[in-house]
């Protein structure tokens, strides 16, 4: 090899080291990418123009009366917020072709809004569509027929059902909260209005994705909301519908689809609500009521609609679907304050998750319905003990699977409803599923709203029609 | 006298002339038999069964073709709309926004367009996706399932035999006529994969 060639040679490769220095330093591999930013959907910013609501300012009663009968389901979750009918009932254990018999039905607006119970009269708090408004609207539980109406104008779009709360009855009062967070109390018996508040002007309340489902609490004279927004909980006089105390959002947690849950935990009364955010506890007495006594944003998921479960010990059950899965937690107190200890946090697919219903605890052991995402037993009615939610006891098996719907329990036997209209009857068991009968009742979709029973009939919805059945001996 | 005619003996040669005349013949006459069925009968073509998939996220991995022959389809009849979509957005995100920390699909192949208040529309961007199925899992598992896959035949080479379908989990692959080479959810029933899609 002479000098010239070695020359050219390195010369060559010299030059070809050169230019792909220079093209890897100018070459930007990047100059195709698109960078995702917010706004790209072109979201608008809603209504633009204010819209005037002045809640309770209709009424229509429609000259019918009810017989005054003894069962209440008084609000969401029961007298004693465990979903189980405390009150004694004597219901059929199997049913035969033609039962369970449907005593009445009523059409109603779209939407997921369940009934409350009380003395012979029933309580929902419908969407009517074409006069748009937010309708409190009282049933004869006998007959089914319309007594009285309070509404208020009101746009609610569509959105996956409009109307989804369930009311909260006393002898003197019904609350209710509209699907955009409008809070409204009336006279029991005859539907006067006695006082409305706005959450959404009130407190900058932002109404959660298709509508809020919180389910308002009444305890003695005083109603508990969580707004969100500039308070996270407040307590309202139900007389008078003066605010007593608001408990601020210092965590600007967002209003869920949860409801408040009162509990006693280490020897203090509480309000417990899993928010948008996360977890805390409002002292419902004493000195310092309306302070929060503990929060936690271990618990941070944007959709939360099951409330919040205690057990006997004090651990708190929380549960969520789209993906969140489930917590338990454990409130220790810390002198003056409570620490909130994460005791076990899991996947759907994991262990007992629930998507949009609150489980129910039963002897001891613990029901509820997995969501689409929970693996293997996915949609399944699942038993677990609470010193290991994730074990599974027993499932409803792959060929008895649910939906989202609602889950209760009477007399022995737990009622569940399948988004379809399908009403299964089993005896709760801690050992193993026992299915008693299945009928479909309605040929709607999603069958969502909660059960309400007493007096022996049963309340349950479509996303269209309620009807009363009767499941007494 | 002997009337009968007595035929003359076929020679050894004369025999293997026919034979192979016959032979010919009907080599011929198969040929052209099988040339007309082929030309007459319908071809097979891999696709999925939306009802059978569970998004593994193996048709991204495993088709011959880079990027994957398999793209997310979306069946507008069944879709909700949502704002909060399964099949968008990331579970949990931080906002229910088209940032790119909130998207789901790893190549934003997801279209996100307002409609009207609470409405999106949601548009495949077939040249980005790559068939990973994480959007299709999101959307069955808290939406109405109106994302799914399929085999697009565009850029499919119909191999004899699919990768892919060599390690579905689910059987989900399978041989459908060329003439209705796609099974569109809406259109067919769940679980008939053999039905013709329309």
């Amino acid at each position: 090899m002479n000098g010239s060639f070695k020359n050219i040679l390195v010369g060559g490769i010299v030059l070809v080291a050169i230019v792909a220095f220079v093209f890897w330093q100018t070459k930007d591999p990047t100059v195709d990418f698109q960078a995702s930013m917010p706004g790209e959907d072109n979201r608008q910013a809603g209504n633009l123009v204010q819209e005037i609501i002045n809640i309770g300012e209709h009424f229509n009663f429609f000259e019918h009366s009810a017989p005054e009968m003894n069962g209440t389901w008084p609000r969401f979750r029961g007298e004693n917020f465990d979903n189980i009918v405390g009150e004694k009932q004597n219901l059929k254990d199997s049913w035969t072709a033609d039962e369970p018999e449907v005593l009445w039905s009523v059409e109603l607006g779209e939407g997921h809004a369940g009934p409350a119970i009380y003395k012979g009269m029933v309580y929902l708090l419908d969407y009517d569509e074409e006069k748009r408004e937010d309708a409190l609207r009282c049933f004869s539980f006998a007959d089914g027929k319309e007594i009285w109406r309070r509404s208020y104008e009101i746009h609610v779009k569509r959105n996956h059902g409009m109307s989804r709360t369930v009311p909260a009855v006393t002898e003197e009062h019904v609350v209710t909260i509209g699907p955009r967070c409008q809070v409204m109390c009336v006279d029991r018996l005859t539907g006067d209005l006695t006082w409305g508040l706005d959450m959404l002007s009130e407190y900058d309340t932002e109404i959660p994705q298709w509508y809020t489902a919180q389910c308002p609490l009444i305890d003695g004279d005083k109603v508990i909301l969580a707004p969100g927004g500039r308070a996270i909980m407040i307590a309202v006089d139900i007389h008078s519908g003066k605010v007593l105390w608001e408990a601020p959002n210092e965590m600007q947690w967002k209003m869920s689809h949860s409801s408040i849950m009162p509990m006693t935990l280490n020897g203090r009364k509480m309000y417990v609500y899993s928010a948008a955010g996360g977890v805390c506890g409002v002292a419902a007495d004493g000195p310092d009521e309306g302070q929060i006594l503990w929060q936690s944003n271990a618990w941070n998921h944007s959709v939360v609609a099951p409330s919040p479960v205690v057990f006997d010990d004090g651990r708190i059950f929380l549960t969520a679907g789209y993906g969140a899965g489930s917590m338990m937690i454990k409130v220790v107190p810390d002198g003056n304050k409570f620490n909130v200890e994460v005791l076990t946090e899991y996947s759907p697919k994991d262990g007992l998750a629930c998507e949009q219903q609150t489980p129910v605890i039963w002897e001891g052991h613990m029901f509820g319905i997995l969501p689409k995402d929970g693996g293997a037993n996915r949609n399944q009615l699942v038993c677990v003990h609470p010193d290991d939610v994730q074990k599974v006891v027993w499932t409803s098996g792959k060929t008895t699977r649910f939906g989202l719907g609602p889950y209760l329990i009477a007399d022995g036997k737990m009622y569940i409803l399948s988004d379809d209209g399908t009403l299964t009857m089993i005896k709760p068991d801690t050992k193993q599923y026992i299915q008693l009968a299945q009928k479909k009742i309605m040929d709607g979709h999603d069958a969502w709203a909660p059960l309400a029973i007493a007096d022996g009939r049963l309340l349950m919805r479509d996303s269209k029609t309620m009807v009363c059945l009767d499941i007494g001996k | 006298m002997n009337d009968k005619k007595t035929s003359k003996p076929t020679n050894r040669r004369e025999f293997i002339q026919k034979g192979m005349r016959a032979t010919l013949g009907l080599s011929l006459a198969g040929l052209a038999g099988v040339a007309a069925f082929k030309a007459s009968a319908d071809d097979y073509v891999w696709q999925i069964d939306p009802f059978k998939c569970v998004s593994c996220g193996r048709c991204a991995d495993y088709c011959v073709v880079t990027p994957s022959a398999v793209k997310c389809v979306h069946a507008y009849d069944l879709c909700g709309y949502c704002d909060l979509c399964g099949g968008y957005l990331k579970p949990d995100a931080n906002a229910l926004s088209t940032a790119a920390e909130n998207q789901l699909c790893p190549t934003a192949a997801i279209k996100r367009k307002f409609v009207e208040d609470p409405y999106f529309e949601y548009e495949i961007i077939e040249t980005l996706c790559i068939g990973c199925a994480k959007c299709v899992e999101g959307c069955s598992a808290f939406g109405n399932g109106s994302l799914h896959l399929q085999v697009r035949h565009d850029l499919c080479v119909n191999c004899n035999e699919c990768s892919i379908a060599r390690v579905c989990p689910a059987d989900a692959f399978l041989r459908v006529p060329a003439s209705s080479p796609y099974l569109i959810k809406g259109d067919f029933t769940t679980g008939n994969s053999t039905s013709n899609p329309t």
